[in-house]
């Protein structure tokens, strides 16, 4: 059935190219990245590479309390050191104008840009210095005497919870419940507690996931320059207008006077969502000084000041009938929220949604609980919840599995998704091809066979499933039709096209995707299609990179947008040609009806013709695509969340060195379900990406923390992910079909790949040592100590030990939502 | 990153540069890669030390000679990188395990830079080059103000990130002379760290055998990461001396060394991790060190 | 402020120039002579987005000091391409997909012509090996690999012709 939008652009998609036409979408490698050549050559301009003439520095102060009362602020000493200009406090800032991500939820927003009256995190921003140089600023914010007053540091989000516990924020509105509740969220389908009750099999587990950062290689920052009335801000983000909104609201004034430029992104992860003080504080003072003003965040300032990976904890019920089909999952999740909120609060919904697949599930009884507490804020990051998620529950499985006795790949089978299946929330799977994606997986690492690595021998295999939101429905402005994206498209008579893309291409490769489908539908050479990046000023409106949506909702909004361009230009030939818009084609730079001969020209002479039939006006499109869920999805939790789903299974072999805990994971094997591929080596690129991202978080990376909230490991020499000679063997498996609303069939390939690498590893790992580790990351020394203790009183199950008294002690939830 | 204020010194000649470090030993660090010193100088150690002088000595000829004289064993200058080192066919021939040790120092990059002298003079409680050199008993010639002199190896480290170099005499080490293995006697490295590269050692053990037969007729160990300096391993040594190699005997020295040491927690490992670790790979590098024998 | 006048040689350009004596050889390029290819990615010689060519090899340009250059040759990214033309190992990044941000990118080529100029054959270890002081969190490094090593064999193809 076709929707109203599907409707509104059915005549565009009459002109569109068919799949058997294509000369670059999925052909090999028919094309390299737009951006290649500038990054090879140190051409290509990142924020900290804007070099405006006279720019002046600044330089943030930094609290090193966790959790403080500001007394006071002497900038004196500061103001002695040579070049210092101008400083900035909390005061400067218009009060209640406080930073965060979903302009919806705007009422959860709670970072100030430069705290007031209180720090909620050790690196919590109380003043900025600017200065003529980065060395006189650097100086000067070190001598900035701020006076504190500690307050008791909350660093367990379960301590956070307690009724008594100290507000970081507010106290609870209802005595007697949860304190320090940022949001909390509720899922409920069908008859859980008759199920538990039928079922064959139940049972009730803890898992735990640690604190990441994301190390996009680029450190954030920001340059600003304030002139005629205006802001102009290139900045490391993710979403050149969500950035926009946030800091025309820190600032006090109209999104009209603030325009921001999206340069060149060194990555992002995620971590580029959120607006910071680093972008608001060189505002001001550009403004202040009339000078561009500069903020580039040193890489100890990335870890303490930006956004990290929430932390989970992890309870799990499930009911089975004998035969493995999954009847019912109760779970929680505690998800330690840190000092604010911003991107974070997205964070419940989707733990829950993804504990809801990818396998089948009618009866569902899911709480999630985002408590305060005084670690960094935590916030979106790649495979965002899905990767602790998929962690927890697909090591459940196995633990599952084994109590059944039935093989895991087939207990998997039994209960994995299928094509155009509705899940019990009202999500709507649309192409589904888990089952290959399984089957592909556990073929290449010989699943079959698996018993030739004997229990707890030191080596083994695992596998792991998982699936994704392909395009989500996450409304971050709110916006006619929230999560949505446009693209317009000029057609030039001198042989070229122009693509104006809202889409923020952060490294993922979306400007070549964009250019390819503009170059493939007009039928010109990729470096004929001319790409204006991300851009307030000149690029219509994106929600950003994020939710895995871009390649899906703004390629979409692309091809719709070309396909309005060539629709105009094909209608009027045809109208000259005595034929349909779709009967003409455009390849190699032509124009023609085939078979006439007489009715081929070339594509400059039909954009010329046209301009000449309507008084030099240019053929341009416009194209839009959204998503259609019900906006009020992440307060009824019910309804579809994304426009489709990518899915995906992965297979690990490690080897563990018995002694010492070692592990070496030797292979590493990825089947995903990401609809037709646009460019085989774009996505093997995202999955190999992913593996090293997955292998970081389950075996390498943690930030760690000492009681006063302390960060101990703020740079790349401690905390740690894999480098080259860390990296496994790896092989990608495209099990996909041509997806019916995807641009050119594709989904997603960016974060959904993120979701399963974790559980692979782990899963392998517990077989290989014969113990079951339930909370990561799973480094030597943890496995280590487990096989020690393990020799000594023969106790097999590790981590998150301390969960099953937290969770039975956790106060209850306000009245009006609790379950 | 903004580095504090400071002078930076390069010197022509050696004696010109322990000239100048003595005359200013409380102001000067003296570097030669640097890439230790310069981030001692962001992360403001030295400032606050009161160091505002890095007397840059690579340009001074003639310390960065790298060979192996029979009878002797390998020589090599204070101004030799560890990249050179550990891609030396000379090195990787004569005394392989130092080879191996410095490759595992921090990254290509820094060992293109970075030199086996500056590692020890860093004094770092894990430096990966430390521990061999204990074992091989190599030996440290300096110059300084008051003439050359020559530290054992044994004698270099004298406390936490404390050396034997006479900094007021402005004393620079100009070589590291490691003896030469001969017949029956074997060395190795072993480092246990998180990363394989680009990482510090939880701890790294070395060991040097001479054996006669199955009988392990002399033996030294060294261990970094485990103590407030690379230290040997005299208790466990004793048990291993004399005594014919087996399974049992490498247990029980393995548990004595892990006895031997007083190494910390930190963010990379439990000081109990660290112990039972050094029992495990002081059983391997003896192993290694007697496979690998000449 | 301690200053110094040194004299190197730049992407094959004899400079004479006015330094700081404490300013890093990263910042000095990117600050003094407004070279921003090489980039600082954590300033502590754990990241290798800054590696250089000092002398012919790849070294953190944030662990060096700008006054350490003088007598010496210095080689960024900006200097790789050779007559006009893209280096065999920029072009086969480009065609093997071995970059998506692109950040460290400069940083892996440096390492890549160091370890080409002195090991023309690299084994596929070795290749990591040489890598492995250049942190990627994009690509899981496969490409790179990849790409490094067509490369060797493409310039080991121009010096047999």
């Amino acid at each position: 059935m076709a929707t109203e939008q599907q409707k509104y652009y059915a005549d565009i998609k009459n002109v569109y190219k068919k799949p058997e036409e294509y000369t670059l979408a999925g052909k090999g490698n028919a094309y390299v990245r737009i951006d290649a050549e500038a990054k090879v050559t140190g051409n290509a301009i990142y924020t900290d590479d804007v070099y405006l003439p006279d720019t002046w520095y600044c330089k943030l102060v930094h609290s090193p309390y966790a959790h403080a009362i500001i007394k006071s602020i002497d900038f004196t000493e500061a103001l002695k050191v040579p070049g210092v200009k101008a400083t900035l406090t909390g005061a400067d800032f218009p009060e209640g104008h406080n930073l965060g991500n979903p302009e919806a939820f705007k009422e959860l927003a709670d970072k100030e840009p430069l705290c007031r009256k209180k720090v909620r995190m050790e690196g919590d921003e109380v003043a900025a210095v600017c200065a003529t140089t980065e060395e006189a600023a650097t100086e000067a914010a070190r001598l900035v005497k701020v006076e504190y007053e500690p307050l008791p540091v909350i660093l367990d989000p379960f301590d956070a919870m307690k009724v008594d516990a100290e507000p970081i924020h507010y106290p609870p509105d209802q005595p007697g419940t949860a304190s320090n509740l940022s949001i909390f969220t509720v899922m409920h389908a069908g008859d859980p507690d008759k199920a538990f009750e039928e079922a064959d099999y139940t049972d009730e587990h803890y898992y735990k996931t640690q604190e990441i950062v994301h190390s996009a290689i680029e450190p954030h920052g920001a340059i600003a320059k304030y002139e005629n009335g205006e802001w102009t801000v290139w900045t490391t983000t993710q979403g050149a207008y969500v950035s926009r909104y946030w800091i025309a609201w820190g600032l006090g004034v109209p999104e009209s006077r603030v325009r921001v430029i999206k340069p060149m992104v060194g990555g992002g992860f995620g971590g580029k969502l959120d607006v910071f003080a680093h972008e608001l504080c060189p505002c001001k003072f550009s403004q202040m000084t009339g000078h561009p003003v500069k903020c580039i965040l040193k890489r100890d300032e990335v870890f303490k000041c930006t956004r990290t990976r929430h932390p989970i904890s992890f309870k799990i019920e499930s009911a089975f009938t004998k035969e493995g089909k999954l009847l019912a999952k109760r779970c929680t999740h505690i998800l330690d929220g840190g000092a604010y909120g911003g991107s974070g609060i997205a964070a419940n919904t989707l733990s829950l949604i993804c504990a809801t697949f990818p396998y089948k599930v009618e009866n569902i009884d899911m709480v999630a609980r985002r408590p305060y507490t005084n670690h960094p804020a935590s916030g979106a990051m790649r495979g965002y919840s899905a990767c602790q998620v998929h962690f927890a529950h697909e090591i459940h499985m196995d633990e599952a599995a084994n109590d059944l006795g039935i093989d895991p790949l087939e207990l998997r089978h039994i209960n994995q998704i299928t094509p155009y299946y509705t899940g019990p929330t009202g999500l709507e799977f649309t192409s589904c091809r888990f089952k290959e994606c399984l089957d592909a997986v556990a073929d290449y690492i010989d699943w079959e066979h698996r018993d030739r690595y004997p229990f707890g021998s030191g080596e083994a295999i695992g596998i792991s499933g998982s699936g994704f939101m392909s395009g989500t429905g996450f409304p971050v402005l709110v916006t006619p039709h929230y999560c949505s994206s446009a693209t317009m498209v000029r057609l030039n008579r001198e042989g070229y096209a122009v693509v104006f893309s809202g889409a923020n291409d952060i490294g993922q490769g979306c400007d070549t995707v964009m250019t390819m489908i503009v170059a493939e539908e007009l039928g010109l050479n990729m470096d004929e299609v001319k790409l204006i990046q991300s851009d307030t000023t000149t690029t219509p409106w994106d929600a950003g990179s994020f939710g895995s949506r871009v390649t899906f909702l703004a390629g979409n909004a692309c091809r719709r947008a070309v396909g309005d361009a060539k629709w105009k230009l094909l209608s009027s030939w045809a109208e000259e040609w005595g034929c349909k818009p779709q009967d003409i084609k455009m390849e190699d730079h032509r124009v023609f009806l085939p078979g006439d001969s007489e009715k081929n020209i070339s594509y400059n002479e039909a954009c010329f013709g046209y301009e000449e039939k309507n008084f030099g006006k240019c053929v341009a499109g416009v194209g839009s695509f959204c998503h259609e869920g019900d906006k009020d999805i992440y307060v009824k939790n019910v309804g579809n969340y994304a426009t489709a789903y990518s899915f995906s299974a992965s297979g690990a072999k490690v080897k563990v060195d018995m002694e010492t805990g070692q592990i070496e994971l030797e292979d590493f094997v990825f089947g995903h379900d990401c609809g037709r591929p646009l460019n085989i080596r774009a996505v093997e690129g995202q999955i190999e990406g992913s593996v090293l991202l997955g292998y970081g978080f389950s075996c390498y990376e943690e930030c760690q923390y000492d009681e006063n909230g302390k960060h101990l490991n703020p740079s790349f020499r401690d905390y740690r992910f894999p480098t080259a000679l860390d990296m496994p063997k790896m092989k990608t498996i495209i099990c996909s079909e041509y997806d019916e609303e995807g641009p050119m069939g594709a989904k997603e390939a960016g974060e959904g790949s993120t979701a399963p690498v974790g559980s692979a590893i782990g899963n392998a790992i517990n077989y290989a040592t014969g113990l079951t580790m339930r909370e990561l990351p799973i480094t030597p020394e943890r496995i280590w100590r487990a096989l020690r203790e393990h020799e000594k009183t023969g106790k097999t199950a590790f981590g998150a030990e301390d969960l099953k008294e937290k969770f039975a002690a956790m106060p209850p939830l306000p009245q009006r939502y609790d379950v | 990153m903004a580095l504090p204020e400071m002078t930076y010194v390069r010197a022509k000649s050696l004696d010109e540069a322990c000239k100048y470090a003595s005359e200013n030993s409380a102001r000067t660090a003296v570097i030669a890669g640097g890439t230790d010193v310069i981030l001692q100088t962001k992360e403001l150690v030295l400032q606050n030390m009161g160091i505002d002088t890095l007397l840059d000595i690579k340009e001074i000829p003639g310390l960065n000679r790298l060979d192996f004289v029979e009878g002797e064993g390998l020589k090599i200058g204070s101004l030799t990188k560890l990249y050179d080192i550990q891609s030396s066919e000379i090195v990787k021939e004569h005394i392989p395990a130092v080879a191996y040790a410095a490759h595992y120092v921090a990254s290509p990059q820094v060992r293109r830079k970075g030199t086996m002298a500056g590692n020890i003079c860093n004094a770092s409680p894990s430096a990966d080059t430390a521990s061999i050199l204990l074992a091989m008993n190599a030996v440290i010639k300096t110059h300084s103000v008051k003439g050359d002199r020559e530290i054992p190896m044994s004698e270099f480290f004298q406390g936490f990130k404390k050396t034997a170099i006479d900094k007021e005499a402005g004393e620079i080490v100009t070589e590291i002379d490691i003896p030469e293995l001969k017949k029956g006697e074997g060395s190795a490295y072993f480092k246990h760290a998180i990363r394989k590269a680009m990482d510090l050692a939880i701890i790294g053990v070395a060991a040097w055998v001479r054996m006669d037969g199955n009988k392990i007729e002399d033996v030294r160990l060294a261990v970094g990461g485990a103590a407030i300096t690379p230290i040997r391993l005299p208790e466990a040594e004793a048990i291993l001396k004399g005594n014919e190699l087996s399974d049992e005997l490498l247990e029980k020295a393995g548990v004595k060394a892990s006895q031997e040491i007083s190494p910390i927690s930190d963010v990379r490992a439990s000081a109990e991790y660290r112990t039972d670790m050094v029992r495990v790979y002081t059983k391997r590098a003896v192993n290694k060190a007697v496979e690998t024998m000449r | 402020m301690a200053k110094r006048i040194i004299k190197f040689k730049l992407n094959g350009e004899d400079i004479e120039t006015i330094c700081q004596d404490n300013i890093t050889m990263v910042d000095f390029l990117r600050k003094d002579m407004h070279l921003t290819g090489t980039k600082r990615g954590c300033e502590e010689g754990e990241c290798g987005a800054c590696t250089i060519l000092l002398d012919g090899r790849a070294v953190d340009s944030c662990l060096m000091l700008a006054a350490e250059a003088d007598g010496h040759e210095i080689t960024t990214i900006e200097g790789v391409r050779r007559g006009g033309q893209l280096h065999p190992i920029q072009q086969e990044f480009i065609d093997k997909w071995a970059l998506q941000c692109g950040f460290c990118t400069p940083g892996m080529i440096m390492s890549a012509l160091s370890l080409l100029n002195e090991n023309p054959h690299p084994t596929e270890h070795e290749i990591r090996d040489a890598i492995s002081g250049n942190l990627c969190r994009c690509t899981g490094y496969a490409k790179i690999v990849e790409a490094i090593d067509a490369a060797a064999e493409k310039l080991a193809k121009e010096v047999a012709e």
